[in-house]
């Protein structure tokens, strides 16, 4: 029977800190990525080996992306676009090795033996991914401020134009801004965790009978690719959705005064201004 | 992706049409914030009348709030779009 935490669970305490098992799935893949650039950062070669193009292979494919997509800026946001990304596709890659999410210890949970995994898949964790949301809001606001200065972003956010409608609009404006929030951590969430019970769903269908055994060696290995798929794909709208709100708060200072162009020097393109609210 | 060799034109605006990556996660996200923004009002609708024992009035304003959210955000992100 399948058995399903929507929590994650509690490996050890450590004073007041609680340490769960999506902490060891976050540790684990922040660890990857840290081995990774101590091994290939320090001296790249002129002619890429194998394995260095591999790993500078996604990192050159999302920088030209965000090169393309991103305006003029670009430069100043990309390295936390880029690693956004590859931590995100890391965590979901890593929790589909074996032994992961399957490898654990038995537990006593209402009368029940379960078994708690050692490591679990981070984004199967609502507070990873409320925690990730929130580097990205906190983000784009601080590039906003950075591009409007304190007053301009605040007038942009909670005053409309025309002044009157402030008392209506504003709400309406905060309650769109804190969607972003939710949206961004809710998106990844409900996908990884959504992967993690297919997966042990279709094992445990698939493992159920002695009939249907020989199914169990390539019906969950469809949905691994899935998977793979999945990963992927959650991984890149996060960091792109991150990237879309930067430049959306960055391009504000364009619609009114030339205020920040001692940051890059740079002439603000005219735009078309936004009737009621600049959106942040 | 067919991103390499575009540069941005002299305004900063990147390449249109629906082969900019930037449009998929705008894709993804229209449809989860319309459904969160009318959450997100319902629930602060509820717990302003939880603490002031107003039920249901709070409610039903963050429920038209959340909707009115809902359609800015509609514009809110094709206006962005075609600033970008």
């Amino acid at each position: 029977m399948v058995h399903v935490e929507i929590a994650a669970e509690r490996l050890f305490q450590l004073g007041p800190l609680i340490f769960t098992n999506s902490m060891l799935g976050a540790l684990l893949a922040s660890l990857l990525l840290l081995v990774a650039a101590r091994f290939f950062a320090p001296g790249p070669a002129l002619v890429p080996t194998r394995a260095q193009g591999i790993v500078e292979l996604p990192i050159e494919w999302l920088a030209g992306i965000v090169r393309v997509t991103g305006g003029k800026r670009w430069r100043e946001f990309v390295a936390l676009v880029v690693v956004i990304f590859l931590f995100v596709l890391v965590a979901n890659w890593l929790s589909l090795l074996p032994g992961i999410g399957t490898v654990g210890f038995y537990e006593e949970v209402g009368g029940k033996r379960v078994l708690v995994p050692f490591v679990r898949a981070a984004a199967a964790d609502l507070n990873m991914t409320l925690g990730l949301a929130i580097v990205s809001f906190v983000s784009f606001i601080a590039f906003g401020i950075r591009a409007n200065g304190l007053r301009g972003y605040l007038r942009e956010t909670l005053v409309a134009e025309p002044a009157y409608m402030t008392p209506l609009l504003t709400p309406i404006h905060v309650i769109s801004e804190l969607s972003r929030l939710v949206s961004l951590s809710m998106r990844l969430f409900g996908n990884v965790f959504a992967g993690e019970v297919l997966l042990a769903t279709m094992l445990s269908l698939t493992t159920a009978a002695i009939f249907t055994l020989p199914l169990a060696f390539f019906v969950p290995g469809i949905f691994l690719g899935l998977e793979l798929l999945f990963g992927l794909v959650q991984a890149l709208v996060f960091a792109l959705l991150s990237m879309t709100y930067i430049t959306l708060a960055i391009a504000e200072d364009r619609q009114h005064e030339p205020a920040d162009n001692h940051h890059t020097g740079e002439t603000p393109a005219p735009t078309t201004a936004d009737p009621a609210h600049g959106a942040a | 992706m067919g991103t390499e060799g575009r540069e941005p034109d002299e305004t900063g605006s990147p390449p249109k049409g629906p082969a900019d990556p930037a449009n998929w996660g705008i894709a993804f996200d229209l449809g989860i914030r319309l459904g969160v923004s009318v959450i997100l009002g319902l629930g602060l609708g509820l717990l302003v009348d939880s603490w002031l024992h107003t039920s249901p009035i709070f409610l039903l304003i963050g429920m038209v709030l959340g909707i009115a959210a809902a359609m800015y955000t509609i514009w809110d992100v094709a206006s962005g779009s075609m600033r970008r």
